[in-house]
């Protein structure tokens, strides 16, 4: 932990060192990033995956974006419109945003408020399949005001409204380039997807999709001193380790994304000395979900895993209580991140206005009171160690994605509940079946035909709301909903309910973190959710490259324009 | 050993207790764990213009002894001269240059045709390899050996899989003829071919014969057919010479009982005797040449076998001029004086009066 | 000859159909999503959405048959007119739209090609190049130790999968010496010396390593059909004639026995094309085998359906080569 803000701090200050050598564009030459997934397209509207979302966030731009702590700072945008300063409207309905003056995109051509209607009109397109839809999620209309204006006007009261034009994942495509491809057109115009025309610090030289990218300088970037580099190579594919490998030990690559490797990978290829591990922490929580219906294969197709069914064993808190403090997070995080993760007691862990701070005792472990929670429970310890309540053994399914690290969570968790007397069937399934969401599988996080599952989620952004709303009643994927839903653990409490109406009205900053605190108790507390791992970013660059600030809020690359040759 | 031919001729080969022995590998490190004595020490002389017959079963060894004489196996031991050059000792190269006199024509003629050349291809390239002629005397001679076996010039660009048995073996005659040999192998020339064109063939071979005065090492397990051809006649078995002897004289009274054997088995062509000849019925098998037995290498068939016989070999002995048997029933019998060599003369006189007691 | 190669490719015709729909059914059939890559934060309303864009709402003989339609018609005319350079072969409207780039399947296979060809190409030919004179050599000094270490080295080529080999090279070579990049610059154009040796240097081990596993393969079936041929009668005829050694195996035996090492080596072409699915995985050697791999993990069915397919054509079309070539190469052979 010190040492993560110790490396934090190293990279701040070298983001603000007074960069006299490099005071002209373009000057530190040649930058080589390695992306283990490799981008397909370039245009984030029609992907989702990170991989295309960062690589085109080095050309696309949005009007405002989070900074490495969450802050939203302006981006093309001149300032960041608030209900205080009269950009958004006091019945939050509407938010006004104003272009920088002066913005030329990288064909010369000038940025318009024209382009940031056009922006939304493409992803809002209902045939276009745009993977940002969520963030225009209940925009009515944009309007127009002036050239550099416009106004996005909300169905309904928003009081976080910075979901159109905010973030990596929604930034503004020049509408000349666009115009005549939405909707059903828009994968017709394959040259616009892969070489997009944009404001950022780079424009697209050659795009080879799953392989490689090939930037250079934009000659129309605002900045005239930015950006220090003169040429990107943009590599995809490959393994994780190969990529930390061609950053830290063999020194072929400059910056390494999201190295997910086990801590002590990481600590040997550190040692190779030519690069450096870095690490951010964000709102990913490792985390396992509780089923509160019954999962047993006896029951008809129609009710097994609905709320028609409450889960005969785990309804009880006591018992989720128990399975909660016989885990010891600690280790799970040695074992599993080291320097890239840390125990967690929230679902919410970030930013700091919404961590609770309530649920701190579930870092210690405690196997004498789970134990007696059990035994209050009326389990009482078999003969061969495992409690047995009425006849029925106390034996949970246990059910992840096929992944290292989570196979030996599994491994431990399964021990230490055994250390409780509970016993735990683990099966691990195949990540693309898995999070895949078709409904015709029996085996989809969705359908759940579990006692627990463990995966991990996060949400975009800083603002938690869609998130904890995500386990409202009636969002349970069930078979009305093709099994689809965000309320994994089929959790139903109407005083939960109300208190997320409540945030979705209040607008004020301490207010939402106070609401958002309590709702994110409320589950921890019911032991709906057992946290783990609160799981951050780690990133590799090479000791010759300055001026990187791992930023989990938004794109990795967001401050690429600063990064410079040492 | 051999008494001059009776007809006082030059021998044109001249083969010294040649043996064969080829390895046997074995184990993990593939060493040398026997042999397989395909050719035990055989000698006999090849009178020019004559045509010695070989005759035995199958896997005595018989296409092993050609090869070797030939040289195209490389002897284990014993000495091949040919037209006074001792081939046995000659270097690779020099060797290569003496081919041209001595050549073999094949059992199966389909597998001694390289099958990716022309019949013009075959027969020509050992003129290019022997001779400085020009491409059209090539030809002129290609044509030549053609018309000399009897096949047609205009086939001369078709490959051997277009031609039947009987014309594969013309073109392996015409390839053997093409660079002017006096010594032919002919290795069971006739056996792959069907039997009406097993005469035609022969005919030929023996009108070659005639006109450039080809001296033949004739192989056959057909007696009849080696009759017909040849002058003399060398019964092999198990890797050895058992008997040797002028046509007539083996035909008529042979003295080996493996010869009387063999020649019991010969269809008789007159049916009115048929009836009279008895026929010798050969019991087991034939032992394995990796492993002989330790006397006379036909002690565990012989119809006549005695002791002597399972312990001591027998060694060669003129009966008569041209006519040599190796057995000990001879020896006994005292048809002929000892005059040949002993092979263990010390070991035979002890064990013969070990017998008499 | 002519009909004979007429039959076999009309032949072939529903063969590949049959091909082609078992695949896409086994797709169609297999679980994971083209979503699945998709971050969770992706709510289930817009992946629908998404899906729906794709064209994955239509029925699956309808989308069977629109791909059919498009990989026998729409296709062969842009890749004809890419090749002949005249415009107007090209048949308008869609084409096969890969789902993770969103761009032509055609357009990624033409840019990929290159890489497969250079890389696992070379290395064939190299494999080729080396192993046709060790096979003859050993071959014709059966058993000696020139022959038992040649054996060992293509046993041990052969054994070796070259997800260990490479690795292993990679470990040695890169990491531990820093001779030869693990990455290859896939961007990098030749136009310089310093270029070129760049170009070598990125190559050196995906060659080294392919190239040792098809020589050790082919150096096996060159030293089997050259034993096989040096035992053969004609061989003994040819020194009988009093041919140089020099002749009779490199001309007699030699030729014979190319014979079946030759359709061995056109058979094997097709899997130049698929890439050496996993050396390119190892060396990021972004060719059609990487394409394939990350298709199939994408469950981009358009990609993975097209690439399956253009590989069976390559195969039955080689396999019919490999016969042609049988009959040109043995006079005793005629296909009527
Ligand atoms: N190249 C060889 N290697 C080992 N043994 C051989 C070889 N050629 C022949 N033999 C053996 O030598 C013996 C004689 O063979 P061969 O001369 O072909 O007999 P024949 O021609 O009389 O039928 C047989 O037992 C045979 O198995
Ligand atoms: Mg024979």
């Amino acid at each position: 932990m010190k040492r993560t803000m110790a490396l934090f701090g190293a990279a701040t200050a070298l983001a603000m060192m007074p960069l006299a050598a490099h005071a002209e564009r373009g000057a530190s030459g040649h930058l080589n990033i390695i992306y283990w997934q490799a981008p397909s397209i370039l245009n984030p509207y029609l992907s989702g995956g990170t991989k295309d979302v960062e690589s085109s966030s080095l050309v696309l731009e949005p009007l405002a974006r989070y900074n490495q702590n969450g802050e939203l700072v302006a981006w093309l945008a001149e300032s960041i419109p608030t209900v205080e300063n009269g950009g958004v409207a006091e019945d939050l309905t509407s938010i006004t945003w104003t272009l920088r003056e002066g913005l030329l995109w990288s064909d010369g051509t000038p940025v318009t408020s024209a382009d940031v209607a056009f922006s939304a009109e493409y992803c809002m397109h209902p045939e276009g399949g745009c993977a940002q839809a969520a963030r225009y999620q209940d925009v009515e209309s944009v309007e127009i005001v002036d050239e550099r204006t416009v106004t996005v006007h909300f169905s309904v009261p928003k009081p976080v409204p910075y979901g159109p034009f905010v973030t990596a994942q929604s930034p503004i495509i020049q509408r000349a380039q666009f115009e005549n491809c939405t909707g059903a057109r828009a994968p017709e115009c394959t040259d616009a997807n892969f070489y997009p025309i944009g404001t950022g610090a780079f424009r697209v030289v050659d795009f080879r999709p799953n392989d490689v990218i090939s930037f250079e300088a934009n000659q129309n970037y605002r900045d005239p001193a930015l950006p220090h580099f003169a040429t990107i190579t943009f590599k995809g594919g490959g393994d994780a380790a190969s990529a930390g490998r061609a950053v830290m030990e063999t020194g072929e690559m400059d910056y390494a994304w999201n190295l997910q490797l086990a801590p002590d990978v990481i600590a040997t290829m550190a040692q190779g000395g030519r690069g450096v591990p870095i690490s951010a922490f964000g709102t990913l929580v490792e985390r396992i979900e509780v089923n509160m219906t019954d999962p047993s294969p006896d029951l008809p197709p129609e009710i097994r895993s609905t709320r028609a069914a409450p889960h005969p064993v785990l309804s009880d808190i006591r018992v989720r209580e128990a399975l909660s403090r016989a885990i010891d997070r600690e280790l799970l995080v040695e074992v599993g991140y080291g320097q890239a993760g840390r125990p967690s007691c929230n679902l919410v862990p970030a930013p700091p206005i919404f961590r609770s701070d309530a649920n701190d005792n579930c870092l210690e472990q405690d196997l004498d009171r789970a134990r007696a929670l059990l035994d209050e429970a009326g389990w009482v310890v078999g003969a061969d160690g495992i409690r047995v309540r009425d006849g029925r053994r106390l034996t949970i399914d246990y059910m992840t994605s096929t992944n290292a690290v989570r196979q030996d969570f599994q491994a431990l968790i399964q021990q230490w509940w055994r250390e409780i007397g509970v016993e735990a069937n683990l099966r691990n399934i195949n990540a693309s079946v898995f999070f895949g969401g078709d409904p015709g599988s029996p085996d989809t996080f969705q359908k759940f035909y579990a006692d627990v599952s463990m995966y991990a989620n996060n949400f975009p952004g800083t603002d938690p709301e869609a998130y904890l709303g995500a386990y409202r009643c009636g969002f349970e994927p069930r078979p009305e909903t093709q099994w689809q839903g965000e309320n994994i653990n089929r959790f139903c409490d109407p005083a939960y309910d109300a208190l997320h109406l409540q945030l979705a009205q209040t607008a004020s900053i301490e207010e939402r973190g106070r609401i958002g605190r309590e709702l994110n108790d409320i589950l921890m507390q019911n032991y709906i959710i057992i946290p783990l791992v609160d799981r951050g970013r780690l990133s590799a660059h090479s000791n010759t490259l300055g001026g990187v600030v791992l930023n989990t809020w938004d794109s990795e690359l967001w401050n690429v324009a600063e990064w410079h040759r040492l | 050993m051999t008494a001059p031919h009776p007809t006082a001729q030059r021998p044109l080969v001249q083969v010294r207790d040649l043996k064969l022995h080829f390895p046997i590998y074995g184990g993990f490190f593939r060493r040398r764990i026997g042999e397989v004595k395909a050719v035990d020490g055989i000698s006999f002389d090849i009178y020019e213009g004559e045509t010695l017959g070989i005759v035995g079963e199958s896997g005595c060894g018989k296409s092993t002894a050609g090869r070797a004489v030939l040289r195209l196996y490389e002897a284990t031991e014993g000495s091949v001269t040919i037209d006074g050059v001792d081939i046995s000792t000659l270097s690779q190269e020099a060797l290569r240059k003496t081919r041209p006199m001595m050549q073999m024509v094949f059992q199966d003629p389909q597998a001694s045709l390289n099958p990716r050349m022309t019949v013009a291809g075959i027969i020509g390239e050992p003129l290019d390899e022997h001779t400085r002629l020009s491409g059209a005397e090539k030809l002129a001679r290609i044509y030549e050996l053609m018309d000399a076996v009897g096949l047609n010039r205009d086939f001369a660009n078709r490959y051997p899989h277009a031609f039947s048995g009987g014309q594969r073996q013309r073109i392996g005659i015409a390839r053997a003829l093409a660079l002017n040999p006096r010594f032919i192998v002919c290795d069971e020339p006739i056996a792959a071919l069907d039997v009406s064109i097993q005469a035609q063939v022969v005919n030929l071979l023996e009108e070659l014969q005639e006109k450039f005065g080809l001296t033949y090492m004739f192989i056959s397990h057909d007696l009849s057919m080696v009759r017909h051809i040849a002058d003399r006649v060398a019964v092999m078995y198990l890797g050895k010479i058992v008997e040797v002897a002028p046509v007539s004289r083996l035909y008529d009274a042979p003295l080996h009982p493996y010869t009387e054997a063999l020649l019991s088995a010969v269809p008789e062509p007159d049916p009115s005797l048929e009836g009279t000849k008895q026929r010798i019925v050969l019991k087991g098998d034939v032992p394995s040449p990796a492993n002989p037995p330790k006397g006379c290498n036909f002690c565990t068939r012989c119809p006549k076998v005695m002791d002597l016989c399972r312990t001591v070999k027998p060694s060669t002995v003129e009966v008569a001029p041209g006519h040599s048997v190796a057995c000990h029933l001879i020896n006994q019998n005292g048809i002929a004086g000892r005059t040949g060599g002993h092979e263990a003369e010390h070991n035979q006189t002890h064990n013969q009066q070990g017998e008499v007691a | 000859m002519f009909t004979f190669t007429m039959r076999r490719l009309l032949l072939a015709i529903p063969t590949l159909l049959f091909i082609a729909l078992v695949i896409f059914l086994l797709l169609e059939l297999s679980p994971g999503d083209p979503m699945s890559d998709m971050p969770l934060t992706i709510p289930p309303e817009v992946r629908q959405q998404m899906r729906l864009a794709l064209g994955l709402g239509e029925a699956w003989y309808i989308r069977f048959y629109k791909w059919l339609y498009l990989f026998s018609v729409v296709e062969p005319s842009h890749v004809l007119a890419n090749m002949t350079g005249y415009d107007w072969l090209r048949v308008e409207g869609q084409r096969i739209l890969s789902f993770q780039t969103r761009s032509p399947v055609a357009d990624i296979i033409a840019q990929r090609l290159p890489q497969t060809l250079w890389v696992v190409g070379l290395s064939y030919l190299f494999g080729i190049l080396v192993a046709v004179p060790i096979g003859i050599y050993s071959a014709y000094r059966q058993y000696s130790w020139f022959d038992q270490a040649g054996t060992f080295v293509s046993m041990v080529g052969f054994s070796l999968p070259t997800f260990f080999t490479g690795p292993l090279l990679i470990l040695i070579c890169s990491i531990c010496v820093g001779w030869f990049p693990i990455i290859s610059d896939t961007t990098l154009v030749v136009d310089s010396w310093a270029n070129f040796l760049k170009q070598l240097r990125q190559m050196a081990m995906p060659v080294f390593v392919l190239t040792l596993y098809n020589a050790a393969q082919i150096t096996r079936f060159m030293r089997a059909s050259m034993l096989d041929n040096l035992t053969q009668d004609y061989v003994r005829t040819a020194r009988a004639k009093g041919m140089t050694e020099r002749i009779v195996v490199l001309v007699h035996v030699l030729r014979n026995s190319l014979i079946p090492v030759v359709t061995v080596i056109a058979l094997g072409i097709p899997t130049i094309f698929t890439g050496a699915i996993i050396t390119e995985q190892v060396f990021r050697v972004n060719g059609l085998g990487a394409l394939l791999i990350g298709a199939i993990y994408g469950s981009d069915i358009p990609m993975v359906l097209t690439l399956s397919v253009v590989f069976a054509i390559l195969i039955v079309l080689f396999n019919l080569i490999a016969d042609i070539l049988y009959a040109v190469l043995d006079p005793r052979i005629r296909y009527d």
